[in-house]
C-alpha cells in the first residue's frame, strides 16, 4: 500500500516549512506519495485580500515559479526517497460566514487557476487540465474558526465534479462522508511540522501519477490511517 | 554574603571542572587511533522505535559504508511502526547490501531496546557485533575507523564521542548544546581521567564472545541503562573499553522541549540510581546554575548578577569551543542560550530525588538499584498519582 498525503502546505502560502525541508520530512518518515497545494485565496473580498498582501497565497504572478521548483523538487525526492511528489493548488474561497467558505484541492494541476471565478468555471477547468478534484474539510472541524460548509451544503449540485471529498482532515473525521458514500481520501493539511502525525491515506496502486487518480476517482483500494509515532 | 561565597566557591570548582572536561574532549578528539587495517566482519544491529529525526539518512548513512564486509539487521516490535516503511524503503533502495529486517515482538525483559536487539541477535552471523541507535548518522568511514580498535585483542568494547547537530526547535538546540558540552565532556572526563567506562548506547562495538562472557543480553534485559552495565561487565571481566575519537552525528531537528525535559529526567533517574551519592557532582559540574542560585533565591545584587553573567560568558565560550572542535553545526549565536539550558538542566537534577518511576517508550517503570527496572503496579496506595497524572495530561491533551 503506498502511503499518502495529498495536502500539504509550504512557505509558497501559510505553512511554516519551507518546500525544500517539507520534501525532507515527508521522505525521512517513508511516504511515497505527496501533493503540494499551497494555497490559492480569493482576492474579491478583505480576508483575500489581506492573504494577498502578506503573501499567504500563490498568483498568477508566481505560478509558473511555484510549480518549477516543485517539479525540481520532486525529481530530487524521486532520485532520494523514491517519492512522487505531485504540484497542486488549494483553491481558497474564504468568507466570513463558513457556510460560504470552501476549499478544493486541485492535483496534478498546470496551468493558473484564479479563486475568484465561481464554482463551475474552477471545476471545469480543473477537469480541462484533468487534475484530481477533491472537497477538502467539508464538513464541521474541532477547529471552529475555519469551518468551510458551501460544498457539503451544495453537494446535490457540485458532488458530480469532485473526485473525492476528505474523509478526515488532520485530526478530524467527517462521517457523513461515509453516509454518503462519496468517495474519499484523508489528508493532514500540513502546516507545521506536528502535523506530520495525523490521517493519511493508503492506496493499493502504482506509484505513478495516472494509476494514483484513478485509483483515487474509483475509490478502490483506498483507506485511511492515523498516522502516529 | 557568606552563602554567596560559598556558591562562588562551588562555582569555581564546577569551572575548574569543566574546563578539565575541556581538556579531555580536546585530547580525545586528538588522540591517533592508529593506523591498523584490521576489518573483521560486523553485524549491525539497528533497534527501531517509531520516527526519529532524519530516519532515511540515518539508515541510509549505514548502507554506505567503505568496508568490506558486514550485515545490517534493522530490528522492529510492530510492522505498523512507522520506522517499518523506512526500513523497507532502505532494504529497496540498497538491494546490493546485506540487510535484513527483523519484526518480533519479544517480551524477554523490561528494556524495550533489549527486547528489540535479542531477535536480532539470534540472526546476526559475524562474530563482531555494533548495536547502533536509529538517532545516529555516520560518515563512510565510521565502520573502518572503529574496527581499528578491534584490532587489540584486550579492548572488548568500542564506542564514541557523540556530537548532537541540526536544531530547528528550542527542545532539539538544548539537546545538542547539551550533547556537545555535558554528555562530550564527562565521557571524555571519565575515560580520561578517572579510566571509568562511560558507554553511551548510541554506538558499542564488540565480540560476541566478550557479551556471551558476562551473560549476553539477558544479562541485561531488565535494567534501563543496558550501555552503560554492559561496558561497566566487559570492564570488569578485564577487558579495555576504547572511547574511539570519531564522532558520530545524533540528529536532532524537531525535538520538541518536553522531550527534551523527560529524556534528561529519565537520565538524571538513571545516574541517580546507578551513581547513588556521585550524583551530587553533576550539581557541582553546572557552574552556571550554582552561580545563578545567590542571584535567584536571595538577592539581585550587582556582586551577584555580575558573578553570575560573568560564568554564563565562560560557559557559552567554553560551549561553544567544544562545539567546534566536535564540529557541531549549530550557529555560534544560539550558544547565548546554553546558560538557559543548564538552569533548566540544574532545576531537573533534583527531579530523580524525589520520584523512582520513568515512562520510556509508552511503558511507565519504576526503577532501582543499577537502574534495575520494575513493572508500575496499576494498583496499590500509591498507584493513585500515575493515575491523576495520566488524567491531567489525556485532559490537557
Amino acid at each position: 500500500m503506498l502511503l499518502c498525503d495529498f495536502h500539504i502546505h509550504t512557505k509558497y502560502s501559510d505553512g511554516s516549512v519551507e518546500l525544500r525541508r517539507t520534501i525532507d520530512i515527508f521522505g525521512q518518515a517513508g511516504f511515497d506519495v505527496i501533493a503540494i497545494t499551497d494555497h490559492v485565496v480569493n482576492g474579491d473580498n478583505s480576508i483575500g485580500k489581506f492573504a494577498r498582501r502578506f503573501k499567504f497565497s500563490v498568483t498568477a504572478e508566481n505560478f509558473d515559479e511555484y510549480i518549477s521548483s516543485i517539479k525540481y523538487e520532486a525529481q530530487r525526492a524521486w532520485d532520494k526517497y523514491e517519492m512522487l511528489v505531485i504540484p497542486g493548488i488549494e483553491i481558497s474561497k474564504n468568507y466570513i460566514s463558513p457556510d460560504k467558505s470552501a476549499h478544493i484541492l486541485i492535483i496534478d494541476i498546470k496551468d493558473f487557476i484564479p479563486a475568484c471565478m465561481n464554482y463551475e468555471r474552477i471545476f471545469l477547468d480543473a477537469k480541462r487540465q484533468d487534475t484530481l478534484i477533491v472537497a477538502c474539510h467539508p464538513h464541521n472541524m474541532s477547529d471552529m474558526s475555519r469551518d468551510t460548509l458551501f460544498l457539503w451544503n451544495n453537494r446535490d449540485k457540485y458532488a458530480k465534479y469532485i473526485d473525492a471529498w476528505e474523509i478526515a482532515n488532520r485530526d478530524d473525521v467527517f462521517n457523513v462522508i461515509s453516509l454518503k458514500k462519496y468517495p474519499y481520501i484523508a489528508n493532514s493539511d500540513f502546516h507545521k511540522v506536528r502535523h506530520l502525525y495525523s490521517w493519511k491515506t493508503l492506496l493499493n496502486c502504482e506509484k505513478n501519477v495516472e494509476s494514483i487518480k484513478q485509483c483515487i476517482k474509483h475509490n478502490k483500494g483506498v483507506a485511511i490511517t492515523l498516522f502516529r509515532n | 554574603m557568606t552563602l554567596f561565597w560559598i556558591f562562588a566557591g562551588i562555582t569555581i570548582i564546577g569551572l575548574a571542572c569543566y574546563g578539565l572536561q575541556i581538556w579531555a574532549v580536546r585530547a580525545t578528539l586528538k588522540k591517533q587511533n592508529g593506523a591498523s587495517e584490521y576489518c573483521p566482519p560486523i553485524s549491525i544491529l539497528k533497534p527501531l522505535k517509531g520516527l526519529d529525526d532524519n530516519l532515511f539518512d540515518n539508515l541510509a548513512s549505514f548502507c554506505a559504508q567503505d568496508y568490506p564486509e558486514y550485515e545490517i539487521i534493522f530490528a522492529l516490535q510492530d510492522h505498523n511502526d512507522p520506522a517499518y516503511k523506512v526500513a523497507r524503503k532502505i532494504k529497496d533502495k540498497y538491494r546490493g547490501r546485506d540487510i535484513s529486517i527483523i519484526v518480533e515482538r519479544c517480551g524477554s525483559g523490561m528494556n524495550p531496546k533489549v527486547n528489540n536487539l535479542i531477535p536480532a541477535y539470534k540472526v546476526s552471523k559475524y562474530p563482531c557485533i555494533l548495536i547502533s541507535d536509529s538517532n545516529v548518522m555516520v560518515g563512510s568511514d565510521y565502520l573502518k575507523e572503529i574496527a581499528a580498535h578491534m584490532d587489540d585483542p584486550n579492548v572488548g568494547l568500542v564506542s564514541n564521542i557523540i556530537r548532537g547537530i541540526g536544531g530547528r526547535t528550542i527542545g532539539s538546540i538544548f539537546e545538542n548544546l547539551h550533547m556537545n558540552s555535558f554528555i562530550a565532556g564527562s565521557v571524555c572526563f571519565l575515560d580520561k581521567f578517572l579510566k571509568m567506562p562511560c558507554v553511551i548506547g548510541k554506538s558499542m562495538l564488540m565480540r560476541k564472545i566478550d557479551l556471551e562472557a558476562i551473560g549476553g543480553f539477558k544479562a541485561v534485559k531488565d535494567v534501563l541503562a543496558e550501555d552503560f552495565v554492559i561496558g561497566k561487565l566487559i570492564h570488569a571481566s578485564g577487558k579495555k573499553i576504547a572511547l574511539s575519537n570519531y564522532a558520530i552525528n545524533n540528529v536532532n531537528d524537531y525535538y520538541g522541549i518536553r522531550r527534551f525535559l523527560n529524556r534528561h529526567t529519565r537520565w538524571g533517574k538513571l545516574r541517580w540510581r546507578l551513581g547513588g551519592v556521585k550524583y551530587i557532582s553533576e550539581l557541582i559540574g553546572n557552574p552556571v546554575f550554582m552561580a545563578s542560585i545567590p542571584m535567584l533565591l536571595w538577592e539581585a545584587s550587582r556582586l551577584t548578577v555580575s558573578f553570575a553573567l560573568l560564568v554564563s560568558l565562560v560557559k557559552v565560550l567554553g560551549d561553544l569551543y567544544l562545539g567546534k572542535k566536535a564540529g557541531s553545526d549549530l550557529n555560534p549565536l544560539l550558544y547565548l542560550l546554553a546558560p538557559v539550558k543548564d538552569i533548566i538542566i540544574g532545576i531537573i537534577w533534583f527531579v530523580p530525588l524525589a520520584s523512582n518511576t520513568v515512562v520510556w517508550r509508552d511503558n511507565r517503570y519504576i526503577i532501582g538499584k543499577d537502574s534495575a527496572l520494575f513493572p508500575c503496579p496499576d494498583t496499590g496506595m500509591w498507584s493513585w498519582r500515575y493515575r491523576v497524572f495520566d488524567a491531567i495530561k489525556a485532559r490537557v491533551a
